[in-house]
């Protein structure tokens, strides 16, 4: 064969494969003619495959069959009852989930007696939130009032007492 | 038992074990692979594709064998250079008339993927495309590797026949 070895060998393949078109396969076997190698490879190439092709698949023993129809069997009992299996051990586990799902989803609806209790309760605190009001409003009140009878008498006082002094000074 | 495994048992196990026996070089070996084999299918198989069941098999089979292979590499190799030894004397196999016999033994002196290859196109003829699936790789990769296998057991022809 020839520099073009890689794309005889293509060609061989194909040929042997039965993918190659006419055109291309008398392109082969012309160039086998004047190609020794070419012509040996081709020919190699078909007794490789008749000898393949008298290859018999080889059958499985029967012992293999046997172990193979025994797999679904000791798969199940390997897997142990259907209730410890994977998916439903998870679907179990799922059930109480949902159901406290549920629960917390639900709205709660209280009884007459506790209506009433938190009635009770309400009023006392809204009894203790005024009186609490008033405190408070008086208390500011008159921290207020405080602070601005200082703010003003403290002010004066001390514009009359310098005012006196002026005059003493004046007078001296 | 499921009715659709019992007939993938039917259809595939020759061809699973062929393959194992092709790649672990050993009956008892190749038993086991396909046995596990088996088993993830009846395990998953809820979850493959019904079409393509076949391929799925054959990819599995082979990643189990190569895996045994692996696990036990020290001592592949030293059977494979005395197989290798064994099959690189062609006077005695020729010797022996059996061309078949040879070159089963040349194909499982190949190395991977081109066993693989050959065994599941060559000797199994499945089409470019199923081989291509079954070993994950492109169509272009399986013909250009194919074409490799070929020309090296070409070669090894050559030379045991007269």
């Amino acid at each position: 064969m020839n520099k073009y070895d890689e794309n005889w060998e293509q060609q061989i393949n194909a040929l042997l494969d039965g993918e190659l078109g006419k055109a291309d396969a008398d392109d082969l076997k012309t160039a086998a003619t004047d190609d020794r190698d070419l012509a040996r490879a081709i020919v190699e190439a078909y007794q490789l495959q008749q000898v393949m092709d008298d290859i018999p698949v080889e059958r499985a023993p029967a012992s293999l069959g046997k172990r193979l129809r025994a797999i679904p069997r000791e798969q199940r009992r390997t897997a142990g009852p259907w209730l410890f299996q994977p998916r439903w051990v998870t679907a179990l586990a799922v059930v109480p989930l949902a159901i406290i799902a549920l629960n917390l989803m639900q709205p709660d609806t209280p009884s007459e007696g506790e209506i009433a209790k938190a009635r009770q309760e309400l009023a006392i605190a809204f009894a203790y939130l005024d009186k609490a009001g008033a405190m408070t409003g008086r208390g500011i009140e008159s921290t207020v009032g405080d602070t601005m009878s200082d703010a003003i008498t403290g002010s004066v006082n001390r514009a009359i007492k310098l005012q006196n002094e002026t005059y003493k000074e004046k007078e001296v | 038992m499921s009715r659709r495994y019992r007939q993938w048992v039917k259809e595939y196990q020759h061809q699973a074990w062929s393959l194992a026996r092709y790649l672990l070089k050993d009956a008892q070996e190749a038993e086991d692979a396909v046995q596990d084999a088996f088993v993830k299918l009846w395990n998953n198989q809820d979850k493959i594709d019904p079409e393509r069941i076949k391929p799925w098999l054959m990819k599995v089979t082979r990643n189990g064998c190569l895996d045994r292979l692996r696990r036990r590499r020290e001592n592949v190799e030293f059977n494979e250079s005395h197989m290798a030894g064994e099959s690189s004397g062609p006077m005695q196999d020729v010797a022996a008339n059996e061309l078949g016999g040879w070159l089963k033994r040349a194909i499982e002196g190949l190395k991977e993927p081109y066993r693989s290859l050959v065994v599941l196109r060559d000797v199994q003829q499945h089409s470019y495309e199923e081989v291509a699936g079954m070993l994950e790789l492109s169509l272009a990769q399986v013909k250009v590797y194919l074409h490799r296998a070929r020309k090296e057991l070409r070669e090894q022809l050559a030379e045991v026949r007269p």
